[in-house]
C-alpha cells in the first residue's frame, strides 16, 4: 500500500502536523473541562454542597418547652401541656386536593371547610402548615396507621402554652403568639423558627429570653421521592427557665373576682420592696384563646369592643381625682402655706377665686377644717386654699418626687407616664401662660393631671414606708428546671423623699380617719390599721351625665397591723364614687391578705358626693376631659 | 528480529495504554457498584464488558485490520442506513432483539469510521478534491438523517466528529469556507423556523442549559442535579456510595448519560484527575499509534478513534458540567450500556491491532 506514496517519510513528514494538531485538540479540550471541574468542585464547592443539603435534608425543629410561671405562693399560672397536631409538609405535598380529602375522611370534617383552612392557614405560614390542632388520641391512630398512603402530612407532639386560670392572669402574664414575619425577620439569628411562640405583652414578653429555651433540631434524609430515610443528626431542646413572680395568687384571685363585671383595675404592692402583689385589670381575655385560635368574628369583636379588654388600666393615665390632695397636702405643709395640723380654714360649701366660684362637693360646707377633716372628708375648699397659694411649678415638683409623671420600673412596654402639668408643659403644648386658676383645680386632682393607678399606688407606697420610693417588680427569680436559683431580682430604690417626719405623720392620721369615719369607711376591716384616700375623677360635666360617662372611682389606700404591709391601688371606670364602688374592694382584698372572712354584705355607707368642678377661665372643661379620655384610651 | 524481541517491543510500546485500559474498566466497575442498583444490574454490566472483552482479545490477535475490503463496508454501510430507516419510520432509537436492545448509532461511528479512513488511504495525496469532499460529506450525513428523528443529539454529534475527521485529511479550504457561511446563514435562517418543530423536551434542554436554576424543577431539573452532584463532590468526593445525589436518587439517568456526575460526586475533583489521565493517556496514545502507523489506514483509523472517544467525552461530560447544552450520550467507561460497552471495545481493539501489526507484520 505504501507504494502509492513516493516515500513513506513523506507521508510521516505531513502526518506530524496532524498528530501536532490532534495533541493540541486533546489537550484543549480536556483542560477546557478539567477547568470547569475545578470550578464547579473547588471554588463553587460550599455552595454545591449547600444545596446538596438543603435539597437532602430535611429539618425539623423540636420546640423546646416554655419556662413556667409561677407565683410567689407557688401557683403554676402559666405552663404547657402536650397536645398533636396536624402538620402538612408543603414540600413533600404531592397532590394537596387529593390528601385533603382523605384528611376529611379520616378527621370526619367537611371537606369544602377544611380545605378553606388549608389555605388560609398557607397564606400566613412559611414552612409547614399547620391544619388542626389538638387531636384527639384516635385521630392520631387513624392518620398514623394510613401514614404511608399520606405523603406530607405530620403529626407532630408539641408542649402548648396553657394558663390555667385564664382572664385572670392575662394583663400581668400577657400572652404567647405565634411569631410574625417581622419578629422572625429580627429574632431568627437567636434561634427562632417560624413556628416558634413568643411572649406579647406583660411578664411572656418582658422574659421571653429566659422563658423561651433553646429549640432542638431533627434532620433526617429525603430521596428524590420524598421518602424519609435515616436521620443524620439531632440536637435536643433546651427547656425555658422557670419565673417565680412575687405576686401572690389569693390576692390575685380575689382582686379578679370583685373586679368581674366591671372596668377597672386592682393593683396590689408590698410596700417593703415595691414587689408587685397583685395586678388585675377588666375587662380581660382568656390567654388560651391566642393559642387555640379565635372563632369566626371573636377577634375583631375584641379589637372593635368599646370596653378594650385588650387595655391593661394598671398602666393607663387618668385623672386622680381626690387622692391626689395627699400631694397637695404635703406640698402645703413644705411650702409653709399649713402650718401645722391644726391650720384650719373655714368652708361654706364653695371658693371664690377671681371672678369664679369653685364648689366643694359638699354643698352645705363643712365648717371649720383642720388637716385631718380635710382629708377624711375630702373637703375641697381646704385644698383650693392651698391651691390658690401654691407655685404650680412647686406642687408639680412635689408631684413628681412622689413619682408621678414617670414610669414606675414595671418595664411593661405599654405603660403610660402619666402628665405632671406645669407652667412650662403648658406654654409647649399650648402656647399659653399659665393661669393661677388651673392651679386651684389641680389641686383637687382635675385639670390636665393625668396618673396611672400603678403610679398611684406607688406614691402612697412612698407614703407608707416614710419615702422610700422603690422601683416596681414583678419577678422574684428565675430558677432552672433542675431548681437552680439562676437570678434574683434585687430591690431597687429610685429615691428616699425627703419629708418632715411630721408631716408624713399628719397625713396619715388623715389617712387612717378616712377609713376610720370619713369618705373611705367601707374600706374597714376589723383588727386591722387601713388607710386610704378616695377619689372621684371627674369625666364629662354633670349636666351631661349619662351611666356610660359616670366618673371614675379611685381608692388608694394601704393596711397593716403596726406598720403598713400591703398598699393598693383601686380604679372602677365610670363606676361612680370612690368611697362607695372602690374603697369596698381594698377591703376585701385586704381581709384575703390577712386571711380573714369576708364582710358581711355590704354595710350602709353614706356615699361620697361627686366633687363638681366648675369651668374656669382659659380652659373649656369639656375639651380638658376629652384630653383625659383620650389619653386613657 | 525475533519474535520475543517483536513482542517484547509491542509490550515496551503500548503496555502503559492497556494498563490505562485496565484501570479504565475497573473505574467503570466501581462508579457502577457506587450507584447501589440491584445486582442484576452490576452482573449485566459484567457480562457486557465480558462479551467486550473477549471481542477485544479475538480481533485483537486474530484480525488485520488491512484485511477489510471497501466493498464489505459499502454493504455494511448501506444495511446500517436501512435499519435507520425502518426504526425512523417505527420511530424508534432501539433495536430490539428479543432481550436485547441496541443502539445502532454506536456502531454506525465505526462503520463511518472504517468507511472514511479506507476511502482516504486509496488516495496518493493527503488532499480532498472538493467533488470528494462533498461526497463523504455526504456519506456522513445519509445515515444521520435517518437517525435525526429518533436521535438528534447523537446525530448531531456523530456528524460533528467526523466533519472534524474529514479536516484532517486537507479539506478543501474554499469549500470550508463557504460550508461554514452556508450553515451560519442556515442557521440564522432555519432556527426560527425550526424551533417551533423542536419537541418540548428540545426546548426544554435549551432552557435549562440557558438558566438550570431557573428551571431548576423542570427543564433545568436534570442539570442543575448533575451541578450539585459534581459540585458537593468537591477535591475529596463524598466516597464510594455515599454521595447525596446519587444515593437518593436525584440523579436523573445516572446510570448513563449522568454517570460521570456519580463519579465526580463520589470521587471529587481527584477521582475526576485520575480519570482525566488515565483517558487522556489513552487518547494520546492512539495518537502516537497513528503517528507510527506505517500505513495511512492505520494512521486514518486510529485518528478517527481519537476522535470518537474525544468528542464523545467533550459532549457527555460538558453537558453534565453545564458547559454545553445536556445532550443524551454515553460516557466510555463511566455509563452502562451493552452498545456503547461494545463498540468502545471494538474501537480500542481497532486501536491495538494497529499497533499490534505494526509490531509484527513489518
Amino acid at each position: 500500500m505504501f507504494d502509492k506514496w513516493q516515500k513513506k517519510e513523506r507521508l510521516d513528514e505531513e502526518w506530524e502536523k496532524r498528530f501536532f494538531y490532534g495533541n493540541l485538540l486533546l489537550f484543549i479540550i480536556l483542560g477546557i473541562l478539567w477547568i470547569r471541574l475545578f470550578y464547579l468542585q473547588v471554588v463553587k464547592h460550599s455552595y454545591y454542597l449547600n444545596k446538596a443539603k438543603m435539597r437532602s435534608i430535611v429539618s425539623y425543629v423540636i420546640k423546646a418547652p416554655r419556662g413556667e410561671i409561677i407565683t410567689a405562693d407557688g401557683v403554676v399560672v402559666a405552663t404547657n401541656r402536650a397536645s398533636f397536631q396536624l402538620y402538612l409538609d408543603l414540600e413533600n405535598l404531592r397532590d394537596e386536593e387529593e390528601i385533603l380529602k382523605k384528611l376529611s375522611l379520616i378527621l370526619k370534617e367537611d371537606y369544602g371547610s377544611l380545605k378553606e383552612r388549608f389555605y388560609l392557614a398557607k397564606k400566613v405560614s412559611y414552612g409547614r402548615v399547620l391544619l388542626k390542632r389538638n387531636l384527639t388520641w384516635d385521630e392520631v391512630a387513624r392518620i398514623m396507621v394510613r401514614q404511608y398512603y399520606l405523603p406530607g402530612v405530620i403529626v407532630e407532639v408539641e408542649a402548648e402554652r396553657f394558663y390555667p386560670y385564664g382572664e385572670a392572669y392575662f394583663h400581668l402574664l400577657g400572652y404567647v403568639g405565634r411569631i410574625n414575619k417581622e419578629e422572625y425577620e429580627n429574632l431568627k439569628n437567636w434561634g427562632y423558627s417560624p413556628e416558634d411562640f413568643i411572649g406579647k405583652k406583660g411578664i411572656e414578653r418582658l422574659y421571653e429570653r429566659y422563658l423561651k429555651g433553646v429549640n432542638g433540631r431533627l434532620e433526617i434524609e429525603r430521596d428524590a421521592y420524598g421518602r424519609l430515610g435515616k436521620v443524620v443528626g439531632r440536637t435536643s431542646p433546651i427547656p425555658g427557665e422557670d419565673i417565680v413572680l412575687t405576686v401572690r395568687h389569693d390576692l390575685q384571685m380575689k382582686a379578679y373576682e370583685l373586679l368581674k363585671d366591671k372596668r377597672g383595675t386592682v393593683v396590689a404592692l408590698s410596700p417593703k420592696d415595691g414587689a408587685l402583689l397583685a395586678l388585675v385589670s377588666m375587662p380581660s381575655i382568656d390567654p388560651n384563646k391566642f393559642i387555640i385560635g379565635f372563632e369566626e368574628g371573636e377577634w375583631s369583636n375584641i379589637i372593635n369592643d368599646p370596653k378594650r379588654p385588650l387595655l391593661n388600666r394598671a398602666i393607663q393615665a387618668y385623672p386622680p381625682g381626690s387622692t391626689f390632695k395627699i400631694i397637695t397636702a404635703l406640698a402645703g405643709l413644705e411650702a409653709g402655706i399649713v402650718k401645722g395640723p391644726n391650720w384650719s380654714v373655714y368652708c361654706p360649701g364653695y371658693f371664690p377665686f377671681g371672678s369664679h366660684i369653685f364648689r366643694c362637693w359638699e354643698r352645705k360646707g363643712h365648717g371649720t377644717v383642720g388637716l385631718k377633716k380635710a382629708i377624711a372628708q375630702s373637703c375641697d375648699v381646704y385644698f383650693y386654699i392651698i391651691g390658690a397659694k401654691i407655685e404650680i411649678d412647686f406642687l408639680a415638683n412635689v408631684a413628681r418626687r412622689f413619682g408621678l409623671g414617670s414610669l414606675t420600673g414595671i418595664n411593661f412596654p405599654d405603660e403610660k407616664e402619666g402628665l405632671i402639668p406645669d407652667r412650662s408643659w403648658k406654654q409647649k403644648r399650648f402656647k399659653l401662660p399659665w393661669y393661677p386658676g388651673e392651679t386651684v383645680n389641680i389641686s383637687i386632682g382635675q385639670g390636665y393631671l393625668l396618673v396611672t393607678p400603678l403610679q398611684m399606688a406607688r406614691a402612697y407606697m412612698a407614703l407608707a414606708n416614710g419615702g422610700y420610693l422603690y422601683k416596681i417588680y414583678a419577678l422574684k427569680g428565675i430558677h432552672s428546671k433542675k431548681g437552680k436559683i439562676l437570678y434574683q431580682e434585687k430591690l431597687s430604690l429610685e429615691r428616699k423623699i425627703e419629708v418632715n417626719e411630721n408631716f408624713y405623720q399628719w397625713v396619715l392620721d388623715g389617712l387612717k380617719s378616712v377609713v376610720e369615719d370619713g369618705t373611705g369607711k367601707a374600706a374597714r376591716v376589723p383588727g386591722i390599721t387601713v388607710w386610704g384616700k378616695t377619689g372621684t375623677a371627674q369625666v364629662v360635666s354633670l349636666r351631661k351625665k349619662t351611666k356610660l360617662m359616670e366618673h371614675h372611682a379611685w381608692f388608694v389606700s394601704f393596711a397593716g397591723n403596726s406598720t403598713p404591709e400591703i398598699v393598693s391601688a383601686v380604679l372602677v371606670e365610670h363606676g361612680g364614687s370612690g368611697g362607695a364602688v372602690a374603697a369596698p374592694i381594698a377591703g376585701e382584698l385586704y381581709r384575703t391578705y390577712y386571711k380573714l372572712p369576708p364582710a358581711l354584705p355590704k354595710s350602709e355607707v353614706k356615699e361620697e358626693i361627686i366633687e363638681e368642678v366648675p369651668e374656669i377661665e382659659g380652659l373649656n372643661n369639656s375639651e380638658n376631659q376629652n384630653y383625659g379620655e383620650n389619653s386613657t384610651f | 528480529m525475533e519474535k520475543t524481541a517483536r513482542f517484547k517491543e509491542f509490550l515496551r510500546e503500548n503496555f502503559l495504554a492497556f494498563f490505562c485500559f485496565c484501570v479504565l474498566i475497573l473505574i467503570n466497575f466501581v462508579n457502577q457498584l457506587s450507584m447501589g442498583e440491584s445486582s442484576g444490574y452490576i452482573w449485566k454490566n459484567f457480562l457486557w464488558h465480558a462479551i467486550g472483552f473477549l471481542l477485544f482479545m479475538i480481533i485483537l490477535i486474530i484480525f488485520d485490520y488491512r484485511k477489510i475490503s471497501l466493498g464489505l463496508i459499502w454493504i455494511a454501510y448501506f444495511l446500517m442506513v436501512l435499519l435507520l430507516f425502518i426504526l425512523a419510520i417505527f420511530k424508534k432509537r432501539w433495536l430490539v432483539l428479543g432481550p436485547l436492545s441496541v443502539q445502532p448509532s454506536e456502531f454506525l461511528k465505526i462503520i463511518l469510521l472504517y468507511l472514511i479512513s479506507l476511502y482516504i488511504s486509496k488516495k496518493r495525496e493527503l488532499k480532498l478534491e472538493n467533488s470528494e469532499a462533498l461526497f463523504l460529506l455526504g456519506v456522513i450525513v445519509l445515515p444521520l438523517l435517518f437517525l435525526m428523528p429518533v436521535d438528534l443529539d447523537y446525530a448531531f454529534i456523530i456528524g460533528f466528529m467526523f466533519f472534524i475527521f474529514l479536516l484532517f485529511f486537507g479539506f478543501p479550504k474554499r469549500l470550508l469556507i463557504v460550508l461554514t457561511l452556508v450553515g451560519i446563514l442556515l442557521f440564522i435562517i432555519i432556527t426560527p423556523l425550526m424551533w417551533n418543530k423542536l419537541k418540548p423536551h428540545q426546548k426544554g434542554r435549551i432552557y435549562g442549559y440557558l438558566d438550570p436554576e431557573k428551571y431548576y424543577k423542570t427543564w433545568g431539573y436534570q442539570l442543575s442535579q448533575s451541578l450539585i452532584a459534581i459540585g458537593s463532590g468537591g477535591i475529596k468526593g463524598q466516597g464510594f456510595k455515599k454521595g447525596w445525589s446519587t444515593r437518593l436518587n436525584y440523579l436523573p439517568a445516572k446510570n448513563t448519560d449522568l454517570a460521570f456526575s456519580v463519579f465526580a460526586e463520589a470521587f471529587g475533583l481527584l477521582g475526576v484527575t485520575l480519570f482525566f489521565t488515565l483517558y487522556g493517556y489513552l487518547l494520546y496514545w492512539s495518537l502516537m499509534v497513528s503517528k507510527k502507523a506505517k500505513d495511512l489506514l492505520g494512521k486514518a483509523l486510529s485518528l478517527g478513534v481519537f476522535l470518537i472517544l474525544l468528542v464523545q467525552a467533550l459532549f457527555n461530560i460538558g453537558g453534565a458540567t453545564g458547559l454545553l447544552p445536556m445532550t443524551s450520550i454515553p460516557q466510555p467507561f463511566l455509563s452502562y450500556g451493552g452498545s456503547i460497552t461494545i463498540s468502545t471495545y471494538l474501537l480500542l481493539s481497532i486501536l491495538f491491532n494497529i499497533a499490534f501489526r505494526r509490531v509484527f507484520f513489518k
